[in-house]
C-alpha cells in the first residue's frame, strides 16, 4: 500500500488548488466560490479568451497552463471527474473577451456534457462561445467505441499553439478551425508498466504482473484492449511511433512537434531515452523533428507509464508554438 | 372552472413540481436503481428544493409577493443548472432556461411553451448527443414538443401542458421497450428491458405538475388505457379554445 500524503482524499484537490494559487500568485488567481483559475495578464491583442478544464489528477494540466500566452482560465474538476457546468459557465463569464470564449475540451462524455451545458448558458446570455474537441488518443480509435477517441496529452500542444494564435488577434471561428485542424493532425499513445494508486483505496487501480505492459492505457487508468509483454525501449518506441505515423499518414518531409509525457511515476532518464528513440524513428522515416517537449505535462496521478504524442505542424503552427508563454508549467 | 381554464402561473407550477418530486422520490430512486446509479430522485429533489429557495427569495423582494412568470422559470433554471450534480438535473435546467427565454419574449402563452420546449429539446440533444429512441429523457420531451407544436396558438396554456403531459407519459411507457444506446441505462444493457427511463419520467412529471401534484407514478407507468383514471390530476380534453 502506498498511502497519499493528504489531509483527506476528499480535500486533496481543493487543498492542492489553494497551494497552487499561493505558489503562482504572480500568474493567476483562484476564484473561491466556483473553483476556477484565471490568468492575471494576457496579451492586449487577444480578442477571444481560451478556457480549458477537466478532472483533477492530471497535473500540471490544466491549471499549470494558465497564464500569458496560453489559457485565460482553467476549471479543474474533482479527481478524474468533469468540472461542474457552473464552474465552466462562471469561469467563461469571468474571462470572455469582445469575441467570446473558446472551450478546449478533451473528449469524454462528462466533459462534453458539462462544457456543453455551460455553452448553452453562455448562448442564453449572448456570450459567443465555440469548442475545440481534442480526441488524440489512438488506443480508443475504434468503430466499436461510439464516444470516439479520448482526449489526452496532445491537449497540451494544442493549447500552446492556440494560445500563440489567440495572441495574434485571431477571431473565434478562426481559432476553432485551427484547433479542430490541430486535433485532426495529432495522435497520442500511452503505455504503463504499473497502474496509478487509487487515492481512496491506497491500492493500484489494476494489477500487472512483472514484465507485463498495458499498451494503450487511458489517463484515468482505463485498461487497454490488450496487455502485452514488456519490450526493450527501442522496439517499444518503434512500434508506438509506427502506429502513430500510420494513423497520421504524414507526407515525406513533414514537420512534427512531439511530446514525450510522463504519466506520474516515470523518471526523466526514461523519458529522455524514449525521446531519443522517437527522434531516431522520425529521422529514419524522413519526418522533421521540429520541436520537442519532454517531461510530466499530462499525468495520471502516479501511473508508471508515459505517452508519445506526434502533432504534424504547419509553418504557422510552429510560429504560434514558439511565441512567448509564461505559465506555471510552460515558460519560454 | 377546471384547472385547464385558469391562467398559467409558472411559480405555482414549479412549486407543484417540487411537491410531485418529493412525493415520488422513492419511486424515482427505485426506478433509477434498476437502470442507473440511483441518484436521479435525489438530484430532482435537490433541484426543486433549490428552486423553492430562489422562488421564496424572489417573492420576498417582489411588491406583489410573487415573481413574474419568466423570473420564476429563470430562478428554477438557475437552481437546476448551478446546484445539482450529475447530468440529468442540469439538463432539466436547460429546458427551464429555454422556457424562461420564450416566456420573457411571448408571455406565459401556448406559443411560448411550444417554442421553449422545442428549443430546450434542441439544446438537450446538442449537449447530450441523444436522439429519440436512445432511452433518455428525450423520449418524453420530443413527443411533448410535438404535441405542443400541433396545438392552435390560442389554446389555453394549462390545456397545452395537459396535452404535453399526456404525450410525455406515452413516451415514458414507450421507453420501457427501448434498449439504451447512451445515458444512464446504456451500461446495463438488457437488464434495463421493461423499465421506463427515469429521466423521461421526470420530464412527464414536470408537465403533469402544471395541473396538480402527482403522488404515485404507478398508474402512469403501467396503464394500458387511461393513465390518469382514478387519479387526482384532472384531465381536460385539449384542443381549440372556445370561439
Amino acid at each position: 500500500m502506498a498511502p497519499y500524503f493528504v489531509n483527506s482524499t476528499d480535500t486533496l484537490v481543493s487543498d492542492a488548488l489553494a497551494g497552487f494559487a499561493r505558489a503562482h500568485a504572480d500568474l493567476l488567481t483562484l476564484d473561491p466560490d466556483h473553483g476556477f483559475l484565471t490568468a492575471r495578464t494576457a496579451s492586449p491583442h487577444r480578442r477571444v479568451a481560451l478556457l480549458s478544464g477537466g478532472g483533477a489528477g492530471h497535473e500540471p494540466m490544466h491549471a499549470g497552463y494558465v497564464g500569458r500566452g496560453m489559457l485565460d482560465a482553467a476549471c479543474p474538476g474533482r479527481l478524474f471527474a468533469s468540472p461542474h457546468n457552473r464552474q465552466v459557465y462562471e469561469g467563461s463569464l469571468a474571462v470572455a473577451r469582445a469575441e467570446g470564449v473558446l472551450h478546449i475540451v478533451k473528449n469524454y462524455t462528462g466533459d462534453r456534457i458539462n462544457f456543453g451545458i455551460a455553452a448553452e448558458r453562455l448562448a442564453h446570455r449572448a456570450v459567443p462561445c465555440a469548442r475545440v474537441l481534442v480526441d488524440d488518443d489512438l488506443a480508443s480509435d475504434s468503430e466499436e467505441i461510439a464516444a470516439g477517441r479520448r482526449g489526452t496529452g496532445g491537449t497540451v500542444l494544442i493549447e500552446k499553439i492556440l494560445g500563440g494564435a489567440a495572441d495574434t488577434g485571431l477571431g473565434l471561428a478562426e481559432l476553432q478551425e485551427l484547433g479542430t485542424n490541430l486535433a485532426a493532425r495529432c495522435r497520442t499513445l500511452a503505455v504503463a508498466s504499473a497502474a496509478h494508486t487509487a487515492p481512496t483505496l491506497g491500492e493500484p487501480a489494476f494489477h500487472l504482473a512483472a514484465g507485463e505492459l498495458e499498451y494503450g492505457v487511458g489517463i484515468h487508468g482505463e485498461r487497454a484492449k490488450a496487455t502485452t509483454r514488456h519490450h526493450p525501449l527501442a522496439s517499444l518506441i518503434e512500434r508506438m511511433t509506427g502506429e502513430l505515423l500510420g494513423a497520421l499518414a504524414p507526407k515525406p518531409g513533414a514537420a512534427a512537434i512531439t511530446l514525450v509525457n510522463g504519466l506520474g511515476a516515470v523518471t526523466l532518464l526514461e523519458l529522455y531515452a524514449a525521446h531519443g528513440e522517437l527522434a531516431r524513428v522520425l529521422d529514419a522515416r524522413g519526418i522533421t523533428l521540429a520541436r520537442s517537449l519532454v517531461g510530466d505535462y499530462a499525468t495520471a496521478l502516479d501511473m508508471r507509464g508515459f505517452s508519445l504524442t506526434v502533432l504534424l505542424a504547419e509553418p504557422a503552427d510552429l510560429a504560434f508554438y514558439d511565441a512567448p508563454v509564461h505559465t506555471a508549467a510552460l515558460r519560454w | 372552472m377546471t384547472t385547464a381554464d385558469k391562467a398559467l402561473s409558472t411559480g405555482a407550477w414549479i412549486r407543484r413540481f417540487a411537491d410531485t418530486v418529493r412525493s415520488t422520490q422513492a419511486q424515482l430512486t427505485a426506478l433509477d436503481q434498476q437502470v442507473g446509479d440511483g441518484d436521479f430522485g435525489t438530484n430532482l429533489v435537490a433541484g426543486t428544493a433549490a428552486a423553492l429557495v430562489r422562488l421564496d427569495t424572489l417573492a420576498s423582494l417582489d411588491a406583489r409577493g410573487a415573481p413574474g412568470d419568466a423570473a420564476a422559470l429563470e430562478a428554477a433554471a438557475t437552481a437546476f443548472l448551478d446546484e445539482v450534480g450529475g447530468t440529468s438535473g442540469p439538463l432539466f435546467g436547460l429546458l427551464l432556461q429555454s422556457l424562461a427565454a420564450s416566456v420573457t419574449e411571448l408571455g406565459p402563452t401556448t406559443p411560448a411553451l411550444s417554442r421553449g420546449v422545442a428549443k430546450g429539446l434542441a439544446a438537450i440533444c446538442r449537449v447530450g448527443g441523444a436522439a429519440p429512441g436512445d432511452k433518455t429523457l428525450v423520449d418524453a420531451l420530443a413527443p411533448a414538443a410535438a404535441a405542443l407544436e400541433a396545438l392552435p396558438a390560442r389554446t389555453r396554456p394549462a390545456a397545452a401542458l395537459d396535452a404535453a403531459a399526456e404525450a410525455a407519459w406515452q413516451g415514458v411507457r414507450d421507453t420501457a421497450r427501448l434498449r439504451a444506446r447512451m445515458g444512464r441505462s446504456s451500461y446495463v444493457g438488457e437488464r434495463a428491458a421493461g423499465v421506463p427511463d427515469p429521466g423521461a419520467v421526470g420530464v412527464a412529471l414536470l408537465f403533469a405538475s402544471a395541473a396538480g401534484s402527482v403522488e404515485d407514478l404507478t398508474p402512469y407507468l403501467y396503464a394500458s388505457c387511461n393513465p390518469a383514471a382514478g387519479h387526482d390530476v384532472r384531465h381536460t380534453p385539449s384542443g381549440s379554445p372556445p370561439p
